[in-house]
């Protein structure tokens, strides 16, 4: 289950220039520089709880994939932080990123998929470049945590089976004994009240 | 500029990362000429981080803390360089690595006079990905479909009695809607085609090949 934490202390940031001033940002970034393994450790012990608590959602995987996912996620961590770019993105959403990733990839696996491609092959050519777009994501961040608490139930719950349990819609509906449409409609109606909603 | 994108529940689960891998290729090239759906998935990926950041973490023990640390030396995996064959520059680097070559160099089963088609491999089994190549002006018979068929315009345009459609632009249909797309008069059309059940022509004149669409995934 997904529950609300109330820690955007630890998530500040600084002026409208959107420099990020996070913990787990610097922490990452001083890994990048030198190397640091003592920082690694600090950096480990509060992501891989949370890598862990992902793998297990909605029991996707068993105990001993959820290990070796951690463990994956945190080597690549290791060796892609010199690409972590503090301006683009907080360390939480770049790790959820390499998470999210590895979690298709190892679900692939699983089943034997015979791909050439890996889940970071699935990443735009080119990301938006606008001097804006860090900053637009540090306020919608800053909104969405505002703003979950105000979901109806329903709604949140449908969330936490989509991103975390990584069930389809279909799956969600199944699960919930739901028409498929209702599910669709909660999404869409939880990304409006989020405020993320982009006209297209 | 896209005018047609996919609507923002099937984004979501693209970027839950939940979604069968061709459509994810689908929709990932469709990201690559779409600035407004890049913006709108980095939104929905906001909103995966922020459920992440709220998890109830999982105590992990030292044990792996230490396995993780003794790995670190390692040498990371070779990863693979984006291709940058000014041929097919305009295309997602994505469809490019599973083409391997230009449109040339594809080997193409001609279906009708005027569509030909070309099976691509992404090693998921439940979706054929195909790259379809309309003569200019060409038709596509009527067809329905048994399943959904999402469509990627990569090169010139087609219409249909919904609409006209042209680069990037994506399309995601149900089953059992019909219709007789036909490729734009001025110049020949490629769209990316993932289905997850074969096509099936409904004009008499075609209704004898549909025994031999066999879906042609993997």
């Amino acid at each position: 289950m997904v529950e609300k934490r109330n820690d955007s202390a630890s998530d500040g940031w600084q002026g409208p220039t959107g420099r990020r001033t996070d913990e787990w940002s610097e922490c990452l970034t001083q890994i990048a520089a030198t190397g640091d393994r003592a920082a690694f450790t600090r950096f480990f012990r509060h992501f891989a709880p949370l890598i862990k608590a992902f793998a297990l959602s909605g029991s996707s995987l068993s105990a001993a994939h959820a290990d070796e996912l951690v463990q994956e996620v945190m080597l690549k961590a290791w060796q892609k932080a010199s690409a972590f770019n503090p301006e683009k993105a907080a360390a939480s959403t770049w790790v959820y990123t390499i998470a999210r990733n590895c979690r298709t990839d190892m679900f692939r696996r699983l089943q034997k998929f015979d791909t050439p491609l890996a889940a970071d092959d699935f990443m735009p050519d080119q990301e938006p470049s606008e001097p804006f777009a860090m900053l637009q994501s540090r306020r919608s961040r800053d909104t969405i945590h505002a703003l979950m608490g105000t979901l109806p139930p329903d709604q949140a719950q449908i969330l936490a089976k989509v991103y975390m349990e990584g069930k389809s819609h279909a799956e969600a509906a199944a699960e919930l004994d739901l028409p498929l449409g209702t599910v669709k409609s909660r999404v869409r109606l939880a990304i409006q009240k989020l405020q993320i909603q982009i006209d297209r | 500029m896209a005018k047609f994108h996919p609507r923002v529940d099937l984004l979501t689960e693209y970027v839950a990362g939940i979604l069968p891998l061709a459509q994810s290729a689908c929709i990932s090239a469709h990201l690559n000429y779409c600035p407004q759906c890049q913006q709108q998935s980095a939104r929905l990926q906001d909103l995966g981080a922020v459920l992440f950041d709220s998890l109830t973490p999982v105590p992990v023990g030292d044990a792996l803390l230490n396995t993780v640390l003794a790995r670190l030396d390692e040498e990371p995996p070779l990863s693979y360089r984006r291709a940058q064959d000014p041929a097919v520059g305009r295309l997602p680097a994505l469809l490019q690595r599973l083409m391997k070559g230009d449109f040339s160099e594809l080997s193409w089963n001609k279906i009708t006079s005027s569509l030909r088609i070309s099976y691509l491999k992404t090693g998921d089994p439940g979706y054929e990905f195909a790259l379809y190549h309309i003569k200019a002006g060409g038709k596509i018979p009527e067809h329905t479909h048994r399943g959904s068929e999402m469509t990627l315009v990569l090169q010139g345009g087609f219409s249909d009695a919904a609409g006209s459609y042209h680069e990037g632009d994506f399309l995601f249909r149900e089953a059992s809607d019909t219709h007789a797309p036909t490729a734009l008069q001025s110049e020949d059309c490629i769209c990316l085609a993932v289905l997850d059940a074969p096509l099936r022509f409904t004009s008499w004149k075609y209704r004898w090949m549909n025994p031999f669409l066999q879906l042609r995934a993997g």
